[in-house]
């Protein structure tokens, strides 16, 4: 295989997994602490156009990433409420979440239809993004600099600060937290919001990062990929890295297939696009076989928290 | 030093009632600086209600708790750390997945670097011998060392007085004699120590001194050096047995129901398993086993029920057909009914109708089944039967299990299997919570069942109950059932000392023997 | 102060019904506000989409058009979720049975007679299974998550379609389309009202909800089904097994979504084409949320969301609301009836100083 075109495979693999990443790992966050969110993909979705509509109204991406946060944050609070103060289903309170956030994007989104907006100027000088080689280190969006950088953070959030031990003790056992005298719901909200931050930047990836226009539903279920990915990592920071570009990589080879002909062309392209979902599912299959589920998820996923007093 | 000084808690005439219940009822003792000091009593003795009065999780109604000589009010648990008490609870409170120090530090009222913290819990352990890695993750320990976990984060706060609730009940006997160490040498150094337990030899082997609960109140303060296990075992569970009225034991001659070396593992970290376990009820009679809560009598329930299925179908039969892999609507239509201990969410659903509730045991038993529908009309009939039977307080047979007080419950859940006339009776707990009319009600249920020559096993903590209800007894402990006996030959001290672990002494008479079986 | 939630004993029966119809009317109110502030004239845009269908009577039948494939996989998801199994994969398993009953009618597309339209209903409801088998043996062997399973599976549906269509089921006389024959007479549902474009889905899935209705309050099976949901330690000593009702559930709400499919298939397009995935299997979680887990509820909820998706198509042509714009009504109806629940199971009370 030729080194031009390995080279231009792990860009776009880098950039495919991106969104990805940003959205599994906040998301890994707020199951760290105890609440199941399938929101996520809304959350992306409301990113997504947020982002869009300010990058192209000001022209400045880094304000599109910012707002895009913010709206993922803001939405994620609509699900935080729901489930941690009126104790509603989380799974149903996550569906609708997404139904939400589908509506809302193609709904604010239809005015942006075939607008072009301006991407990120690369962070670093020509040389080194054009470099035949070292390219395969510079020639990324910040996005994707952000992302490597928010593994590092959240692993070290987790597992080196205190704010972290509480947060994975809440998500471990919310009577014991509580009674110790932490704030369960605080706690709980403050993880929410970080997972809606992080979706909403991960979603606003996809005009930012990949295309850079407005297409309805342009997540195409990432979101979902991302709970799965959630799981795949056994919620682990730097596993989720490696799963996030694991998938990128499928999805990266659907393109390339295609334009590599020959052998490639056996297979269905409608095939290479089902692969990321097949892909998942197998995961799930061998991560429950590997080991027990309940030893790596955090005990109370999913489940509502109602202090006794 | 005068006595004043030397003694670090004084508790005098505590009083403390719920609804319905006097769950102390004037109970004073003192402990001594460095005193290992035991408080030995049945379940419901009021030992815990106690003990959460001195860790400042209740507060008494009446009497006072002085420390260290000065009466004290203990207004919550951090109070109470403060002040240097300590306690291990039975039941643990630790985060699975995290390690050691993790769960240590989260237990810390004040702040400190990791790496202090780090250094503090190695020097506590190395004193004390306990060996524990930091850096191991809870949820890869034994149950000996997630004890020594929450014994680290009780020492770690230099406490005066350590509160172990229960501490040996999920211990190895290794593990058993290395908590003693433990405990001697914090007692050397000066740290009292309330040992609550109704293990018999471990309080001779261990203990200073002894009070003992019954009742809600003090029935004696000994050396337990001084007594025997048989001695304690009777103040413990009293001797106000004596007034059974009992009819003679009867003749049984056909078996209805036999269990055959029964073996099972237990699930998860706390499930216990049953080993070897074998007895044969008659028709006719009633079996109790008695035990302390925690030794394998929920195993037993869902293993004899078929909740849990076993892999040999030929280690349960009754009626001479072979149970051990049927279902539990399969025993059922074969006449095996059944009660589990849990009300809420077991034995009955609580959201919904009673008429419901009846549909969930007996629907195919009292034919309310007729080509997959459900007959409404039968179900109502059969759940106004229990209702008026067995005096159910309710609205009707249209209101929610959950609306019923917890003794009405029972009476229903109670009512619903007696009266569906089983072969094979098997019940945990038949009066848990029930007033004395009630209980009695559905005692006199439980022995004209049996009249009607049903063979009744129940399985309660209440030894009075199965005292009174049973025409034999079986103890069990830690998954091992002891021999069936009849309930005239057996003494209360040998089923004390069954119950308290004390094997191998079935054979010696006494004359307290002799006062059981007097009618 | 302080707000504090107690339990009820009992969830409150009054509010179980009344809260869809608050929830309806707030989500009206709601609408127009949030729609005013976006610059759209909020008011029409309530009138049109939940009033419009409703008075003018020749929109009636479009009601009862799409209404019909809500309620038939609405009572499907409804009755699993009763069990506390979330599939919520529906749109893959409508897609997967519309697809087997254009598989059974092409290939019997030579042949004539009245039997050939259950074979293809039969083929939509295996399909509708078949999608969903999977989910269902990793969810009873592997204990593996059936929400994100079922949902993986609908975009491998899609891709699917995409694949049968562009590919070897493509119609040579359709100039390069990317769509299958027209189905022949015998395949097409047949219109039960003269002179309307009611087919034969409509009265299947009231149909459908009556006899869901009658299994799920009066059978052993329906029994079962809430046992295992509220309680499944109860439900295993009343002897149900939990894996025998999730594959029952499962195997049913996906049939129903197949069958949904082959109506749709045989019914207003009549062939298949790429616009056949239509939202309705997520349309119709809401259907499912909305009727409160009952089938009549469900055949309620499921005219209530076929009015806001007529609606749309109104408020679109009359005061330019864009389509989109329904979604956000459909979703802002479940957070409001998400939030009402708390008016079923909790008591809530105003605590006036917290206690030292």
């Amino acid at each position: 295989m030729n080194i031009d075109l390995t080279i231009a495979i792990i860009i776009t693999m880098v950039g495919a997994s991106t969104p990805l990443l940003l959205a599994a790992l906040g998301e890994l966050v707020v199951e760290k602490s105890g609440v199941l969110n399938l929101g996520v993909e809304g959350m992306m979705l409301t990113g997504a156009v947020v982002g869009f509509a300010v990058t192209y109204t000001t022209g400045n991406p880094w304000l599109g990433i910012l707002a895009a946060g913010f709206a993922g944050a803001c939405v994620s609070m609509i699900f935080a409420f729901l489930t941690l103060s009126l104790f509603a289903n989380q799974v149903a309170t996550g569906l609708a979440l997404t139904i939400f956030g589908a509506g809302f994007s193609a709904l604010f989104g239809q005015s942006f239809t075939g607008k072009p907006i301006k991407l990120f100027k690369s962070i670093f000088p020509d040389y080194l993004t054009e470099h035949p080689i070292l390219k395969v280190f510079f020639d990324h969006s910040p996005l994707v600099y952000f992302s490597l950088f928010m593994v590092f953070a959240v692993s070290y959030f987790l597992h080196k600060t205190r704010a972290g031990l509480v947060l994975r003790a809440v998500g471990e056992n919310d009577h014991s937290a509580h009674s110790i005298g932490y704030s369960v719901i605080k706690v709980r909200y403050g993880a929410v919001g970080f997972g809606g931050m992080m979706a909403g930047i991960g979603g606003a990836c996809f005009p930012l990062l990949l295309t850079p226009q407005w297409v309805e539903g342009l997540t195409g279920g990432r979101g979902w990929i991302a709970l799965a990915l959630v799981v795949f990592s056994a919620w682990k920071p730097t596993r989720l890295l490696a799963g996030a570009y694991l998938f990128g990589l499928i999805a990266t080879m659907e393109v390339y297939a295609k334009a590599a002909g020959g052998g490639f062309r056996i297979i269905p392209s409608e095939l290479w696009a089902s692969l990321p979902y097949l892909a998942t599912i197998l995961v799930l299959v061998l991560i429950s076989m590997r080991h027990k589920m309940s030893s790596s998820a955090p005990a109370c996923l999913g489940k509502p928290f109602i202090s006794s007093n | 030093m005068n006595n004043e000084q030397s003694l670090r808690l004084e508790l005098e005439g505590i009083v403390k009632a719920f609804p319905g219940v006097l769950a102390n009822d004037d109970i004073s003792f003192s402990i001594k600086k460095g005193e290992i000091h035991a408080l030995l009593g049945e379940n419901g003795a009021g030992k815990s209600t106690l003990v959460k009065m001195i860790y400042g999780i209740m507060k008494p109604d009446e009497g006072t708790i002085s420390w260290n000589g000065k009466p004290m009010n203990i207004a919550n648990p951090k109070a109470a750390r403060a002040l240097g008490i300590g306690m291990v609870f039975q039941h643990f409170s630790l985060f699975e997945a995290m390690t050691v120090l993790e769960n240590i530090a989260l237990g810390m009222d004040e702040k400190m670097s990791k790496k202090a913290l780090e250094e503090k819990v190695v020097n506590i352990m190395q004193k004390y011998g306990l060996s524990l890695d930091p850096k191991r993750i809870v949820s890869t320990l034994g149950v000996g060392e997630r004890q020594r976990i929450e014994i680290v984060r009780a020492l770690l706060l230099n406490p005066k007085l350590l509160i172990m609730d229960e501490p040996t009940s999920v211990l190895t006997p290794q593990e058993v004699a290395q908590l003693f160490n433990v405990l001697r040498q914090l007692s050397s150094d000066g740290c009292s120590i309330l040992y609550i337990s109704h293990k018999l030899d471990e309080i001779k082997e261990l203990c200073d001194s002894a009070t003992i609960l019954r009742g809600g109140k003090v029935v004696a303060t000994c050396d337990p050096k001084k007594e025997t296990a048989k001695t304690m075992a009777a103040m413990m569970i009293g001797t106000s047995l004596q007034a059974i009225n009992k009819v003679k034991s009867k003749e049984f001659s056909d078996i209805g129901f036999s269990v055959n070396n029964l073996s099972l593992r237990g699930a998860g970290d706390f499930g216990v398993s049953l080993k070897d376990i074998s007895f044969d009820v008659y028709r006719g009679e009633i079996l109790g086993i008695a035990g302390v809560a925690g030794n394998g009598q929920n195993e037993l329930q869902l293993v004899l029920s078929g909740e849990i299925l076993l892999k040999d179908k030929a280690k349960i039969t009754m009626n001479n057909i072979e149970i051990g892999k049927m279902s539990a609507k399969e025993r059922r239509k074969h006449g095996l009914c059944a009660v589990p201990e849990e009300r809420h969410g077991h034995a009955a659903v609580p959201e919904f109708s009673l008429n419901d509730n009846a549909i969930l045991t007996a629907r195919n038993r009292q034919n309310m089944v007729r080509a997959g529908m459900i007959n409404a009309k039968s179900a109502k009939q059969f759940t106004t039967k229990i209702i008026d039977e067995f005096n159910v307080m309710t609205t009707g047979h249209g209101a929610s299990a959950s609306s019923l007080s917890g003794g009405n419950l029972q009476k229903f859940i109670m009512g619903r299997e007696i009266l569906q006339v089983p072969d094979v009776l098997v019940v945990s707990q038949p009066t848990w919570g029930v007033d004395a009319g009630a209980a009695s009600a559905i005692h006199q249920a439980l022995i004209d069942l049996a009249k009607g020559g049903a063979a009744i096993v129940i399985i309660s903590q209440d030894l009075d109950e199965l005292l009174e209800l049973c025409d034999s007894l079986a103890i069990i402990n830690e998954g091992t059932l002891s021999q069936k006996q009849k309930v005239g030959v057996m003494s209360i001290e040998e089923i004390g000392l069954l119950m308290g672990g004390v094997h191998g002494e079935n054979s010696s008479v006494s004359s307290s023997q002799k006062e059981v079986m007097a009618q | 102060m302080q707000i504090r939630f107690e339990k009820k004993l009992e969830p409150s029966r009054k509010m179980l019904f009344a809260t869809p119809i608050l929830v309806v009317v707030l989500t009206m109110i709601l609408g127009a506000i949030v729609f005013s502030i976006l610059g759209y004239d909020g008011l029409g845009a309530v009138r049109e989409i939940f009033l419009t269908p409703l008075t003018n009577s020749l929109k009636w039948q479009d009601l009862a058009v799409k209404a019909a494939p809500l309620i038939i996989i609405g009572v499907g998801l409804s009755i699993g979720y009763r069990a506390n199994v979330w599939n919520i994969g529906a749109e893959g398993q409508y897609i997967a049975g519309g697809l087997a009953a254009t598989g059974m009618a092409l290939l019997t597309h030579n042949m004539s007679g009245w039997y050939l339209l259950p074979l293809m209903g039969v083929a939509g409801m295996l399909g509708g299974m078949a999608w969903v088998f999977l989910p269902a043996l990793l969810r009873t062997k592997l204990k593996v998550n059936e929400i994100l399973t079922s949902l993986m599976l609908t975009y491998v549906a899609i891709q699917l379609l995409n694949y049968l269509i562009f590919g070897p089921w493509k119609s040579p006389t359709a100039f390069g389309q990317p769509q299958t024959v027209l189905f022949n007479d015998w395949q097409i549902l047949p219109y039960i009202i003269k002179g309307t474009i009611v087919q034969a889905g409509a009265p299947i899935a009231v149909l459908i909800a009556i006899m869901a209705w009658i299994i799920m309050s009066k059978s052993v099976f329906g029994f079962q089904v809430r046992t295992v949901g509220s309680a499944p330690n109860a439900a295993r000593y009343g002897g149900f097994s939990e894996n025998k009702t999730i594959w029952l559930v499962l195997l049913i709400s996906g049939g129903l979504a197949g069958l949904a499919g082959m109506l749709e298939v045989a019914g207003p397009f009549n062939r298949m084409v790429p616009q056949f995935p239509t939202s309705y299997g997520f349309t119709a979680i809401i259907v499912a949320f909305l009727g409160r887990l009952h089938p009549i509820g469900v055949l309620i909820a499921g005219v209530v969301l076929a009015i806001t998706f007529v609606g749309g198509e109104i408020a679109q042509t009359t005061i330019g609301l864009p389509n989109a714009a329904v979604g956000l009504f459909q979703a802002m109806m479940l957070f409001l009836l998400l939030a009402g629940d708390v008016l079923v199971r909790y008591n809530i009370k105003i605590v006036r100083a917290r206690r030292a």
